[in-house]
């Protein structure tokens, strides 16, 4: 065995972090100006393999530091600091369609980083690398509590960070294809807000009696937030992606039970039939399938079902009578909803309203649909089971993964602060950023 | 009953808007000034007569005293309102190896404001260990260990880990104690809490006044990092398999007379990429014989370190030795003694000759008996043993020939040591290197107020710790003060690992 190989040392800080916290991976004691591949493996908890690699010349010192040295190739290319995450892609031989989304946040995701000697884009598992370490990615940070909510009628997740409290709150909704979603309620409150994340759409309520919920649902599960001796009740907020927006601005304008502190509405639009609530927002999708299409390679292309943006205000929000702070976040590639484009009219309506202050409008080119706490790794097209079919299919969510995955971590550092500024308002500190972020 | 805001005179105070102490007194003010007075931590008694409407009427005493003390409630108020959310506090990276440094930062609170920060685990036998600071808040309430100043506790300045170097077994914890990770597969857990005001422990408000806190994980093992037990031709240890294909530079890690099989700083160097063995050799009941003697010899010492040497993971000519207090003289006698060839060699705290000897079979061993060997304890019990091994008491032949040697040596001295005479086995030891012609072998860092025990950074310091219990209460005094302590183990810790880094990979 070349006894200098043993001598090159890999690292990765911190080993044990948060999903959301960078980690700096260092090569040294290699050869001065050596060709070296840096390639990240990891087993989901469904049992599909994923994996990243880049391509480096190691400096006149034998090292590379990911953080500042320029990828060659590989999955991603450029100075990337976190591209061995967001590039992961499904190994060769998967099936299609793959998502990555962690099911037991209470472990890790555990990422295997190695380094090789010379530039490989295949074949890793029949060569023996020079160094490797394991590096654990954590959802929720110690001392979070997870707390599974089955009280009122609700089916839900209440995350509750460390310390004594009281907290600001969170009500964490997700999209049509249901499910009880936690990860990123776990992350928000190793954050320091209390988040729970809801199901809506496939809870026991609807599982037993085949009806979808109204409106007092999600009243009820704000409800529990407001009298939870942790939460403090006048500081909730809300978040949602795709179909969660749809709710959450109805839900803001319309309620009279939910005062928000303020809402983040991710890759979501405001038209729906203001007559009615979730089901009659079901049935209206329904009724404009027919403006679905289809990509070449019959992915499906949802995000005309709401196009053209009604000017009739029996069809949309009015957000322009909406009085809290309001975050949007679209990826203009997005292909399974018009978020752009409603996007574009909730603002025109905010301008003429006179409430546009209220309005951050984090807009992306290139970004898909899965807008996602960041360095996950970005789906462009998964397999979808559609709630009302109840089929499976492939669909289309948009966006090229390198701007995708810069706008994740863009769009998720300014919701931190957007919820910490309104969730902690009338602190005369008035710094409201937090570097380590 | 109050028409106008205590504030300002002039607004209209509101149910939501009033300020509720205690449940009794009601201080109203108006939506736009209830911030305000939620920040002030004084309000003259004049002002809170105002507001109560007092001043004109004679109040009971009852009443009276509550205004006397609104002056110090009403700085409370804040935190006990149902409105506002508590301040931050944060820790990064919240999961780290005890060598990593953690950023401890507080947010969002009132400008100035005094805190106290309370730190707290449980060691792995439950014992509590806990320490405390005091922090004042910026203008613009924020604090970061990293850059500001302790301005009382358990440590005073600038002290990024201070609050875990610093900590003490709390108050009834048995005594004597010394904070030893067992298992080192689990991490520390460390709750951290921010108390409002500057106060001492125990809490005089107890957890009532925690307004903030976060929980850390110390890890003393890296994800990935193998540990296996070793128990096989006679040797007696745990070794630990850093993470990737290898193979790896590797370590003997030896302890002291406190004997058993301590593995926390293998596991450490493991997860740094040394293979490391942490060898047991005394008082561990997997060994031959009583357990109160060596009853191991040289070819035990040897089998070790060829167990690492041969290992398929390790490099073979890439194998160190690193040893404290009896572990270090052994870590000087190996080499010469028993044919092996280490790269390199890291001694701390230890004696160039022993009293006791290794069992061999042609000399009688000797026990390792409390009244015999612990000479220098004074009334209270407090053993001292550093004059015990200074050159001039120790058997001259029992001395290890450290000319022989033919690596790089790196010896660390607490000068505080009280348990041995360090600084003179040190200049012993460089003398007779210079008289052999190699001195450039040897490196020694020498720390003043830093004792016996030297360990991975960042944990507490034992002066003493209890030694025995039977026959006789004895407690070993080893030496050190923590603030110089913990500089010193941080300092040593990046300095040995650089000249592992030195001999071991390069």
């Amino acid at each position: 065995m070349d006894e200098k190989h043993s001598c090159v040392t890999l690292s990765v800080q911190p080993s044990r972090g948060l999903v959301d916290e960078k980690f700096v991976i260092l090569v040294q004691n290699s050869f001065p100006s050596s060709l070296l591949t840096i390639y990240a493996h990891h087993q989901c908890e469904d049992g599909n393999s994923w994996h990243a690699f880049a391509h480096y010349t190691s400096d006149a010192a034998g090292a590379v530091n990911v953080s500042e040295d320029c990828s060659m190739g590989g999955t991603y290319s450029g100075v990337e600091a976190m591209g061995l995450l967001w590039s992961l892609k499904p190994v060769p031989g998967s099936k299609p369609g793959l998502r990555m989304r962690k099911k037991n946040v209470q472990a890790p995701m555990v990422v295997t980083i190695s380094v090789y000697s010379s530039h490989l884009t295949e074949g890793f598992g029949d060569q023996v690398p020079l160094a490797g370490v394991e590096v654990e990615r954590w959802y929720m940070a110690p001392g979070v509590r997870r707390i599974p909510v089955t009280e009122d009628g609700l089916t839900a997740t209440l995350f509750l960070p460390s310390g004594p409290g009281p907290f600001p709150g969170l009500l964490d909704l997700w999209g049509g294809g249901g499910q009880l979603v936690e990860y990123r309620a776990a992350l928000l409150a190793s954050h320091g807000i209390a988040s729970m994340a809801l199901d809506y759409l496939t809870c026991k309520y609807t599982m037993e009696t085949g009806k979808i919920v109204e409106q007092d649902y999600f009243e009820m599960a704000y409800k529990f937030l407001q009298k939870h001796p942790k939460v403090l009740g006048s500081r909730i907020a809300m978040l949602g992606l795709s179909l969660g927006t749809s709710v959450i601005l109805k839900m803001a304008v319309h309620s009279q039970i939910m005062k928000l502190r303020c809402a983040v509405c991710v890759s979501g639009s405001h038209v729906q039939p203001m007559d009615g609530f979730l089901k009659e927002m079901l049935d209206y999708f329904s009724k404009n399938c027919g403006n679905t299409r289809f990509t070449k390679d019959n992915e499906v292309v949802w995000r005309d079902l709401l196009l053209p943006i009604p000017i009739d205000l029996s069809l949309k929000v009015d957000v322009g009578k909406l009085q809290c702070p309001l975050m949007l976040i679209v990826g203009e590639d997005d292909q399974n909803w018009c978020a752009y484009e409603s996007a574009m009219d909730m603002k025109g309506m905010m301008e003429r309203a006179g409430n546009s202050h209220l309005l951050t409008l984090l807009s992306y080119p290139n970004a898909g649909h899965l807008m996602e706490p960041p360095y996950m790794p970005h789906a462009r097209v998964s397999l979808f089971r559609d709630m009302q079919s109840r089929q499976k299919m492939m669909v289309l969510w948009g966006g090229q993964t390198l701007e995708h995955s810069r706008a994740q971590e863009d769009a998720w550092r300014k919701l931190l602060v957007f919820l910490r500024k309104n969730l902690y308002s009338g602190v005369k500190s008035g710094s409201s950023s937090l570097s380590n972020l | 009953m109050f028409k106008l805001c205590a504030r300002c005179l002039v607004g209209d105070p509101s149910v939501e808007s009033n300020i509720l102490l205690k449940g009794t007194l009601v201080i109203p003010v108006c939506r736009a000034h209830r911030e305000d007075i939620m920040f002030r931590t004084h309000v003259s008694v004049k002002a809170i007569g105002r507001l109560s409407g007092f001043i004109k009427m004679k109040p009971d005493f009852t009443t009276w005293r509550k205004l006397a003390s609104l002056q110090r409630l009403t700085g409370k108020v804040r935190w006990k309102s149902n409105t506002r959310p508590a301040p931050v506090l944060t820790a990064a990276p919240v999961r780290a190896l005890v060598d990593e440094q953690v950023g401890i930062r507080g947010h969002f609170l009132p400008p100035r404001c005094p805190v106290t920060l309370h730190a707290r685990m449980h060691s792995d036998e439950g014992d509590l260990w806990e320490s405390f600071a005091h922090y004042n808040a910026d203008e613009r309430g924020t604090f970061s260990l990293t850059c500001d100043p302790s301005v009382g506790g358990s440590y005073l300045g600038c002290e990024p880990m201070g609050l875990f170097w610093s900590m003490q077994p709390a108050t009834g914890e048995r005594e004597g104690l010394r904070l030893r990770k067992k298992n080192v597969e689990s991490p520390y857990v460390v709750h951290i809490s921010l108390l409002e005001g500057h106060v001492s422990l125990p809490a005089s408000e107890g957890q009532r006044s925690e307004l903030a806190a976060v929980t850390a994980e110390r890890w003393y093992i890296a994800p990935g990092v193998k540990r296996i037990e070793i128990n096989q031709n006679g040797l007696v240890g745990t070794l630990f398999i850093p993470p990737g294909p290898g193979p790896f530079p590797a370590m003997l890690d030896l302890w002291g007379m406190v004997g058993g099989l301590q593995e926390y700083r293998s596991s450490l160097l493991a997860s740094r990429g040394y293979a490391s063995f942490s060898l047991a050799y005394f008082g561990h009941r997997d060994l031959p014989g009583p357990l109160n003697r060596i009853n191991v010899g040289d070819s035990y010492f040897k089998a070790a370190f060829l167990l690492l040497q041969d290992h398929p993971q390790v490099v073979s000519d890439r194998v160190g030795i690193l040893g404290l207090s009896f572990g270090c003289y052994l870590t000087l006698r190996i080499p010469t003694k028993t044919g092996v060839k280490p790269s390199c060699l890291v001694g701390i705290n230890g004696a160039v000759g022993s009293t006791m000897s290794l069992f061999s079979l042609d000399s009688r061993t000797k026990e390792f008996d409390s009244s015999q060997e612990l000479r220098n304890f004074d009334d209270e019990g407090c053993v001292i043993l550093k004059d015990a091994f200074l050159p001039a008491n120790i058997p001259p032949d029992s001395f290890v020939k450290v000319e022989k040697l033919d690596c790089p040596l790196m010896y660390v001295v607490g000068e505080d040591d009280l348990c041995c005479a360090s600084i003179e086995n040190a200049d012993l030891i460089e003398e007779r290197l210079r008289s052999a012609g190699k001195s450039h072998l040897f490196t020694r860092l020498s720390y003043p107020g830093a004792g016996h025990l030297i360990e991975p950074p960042y944990s507490p310091c034992a002066r003493a710790s209890m030694w025995s219990v039977k026959p006789k209460k004895l407690t070993m005094m080893w030496g050190g003060h923590p603030a110089p302590h913990a500089a010193a183990q941080e300092d040593a810790w990046k300095k040995i690992l650089d000249f592992l880094e030195k001999n071991l990979r390069t």
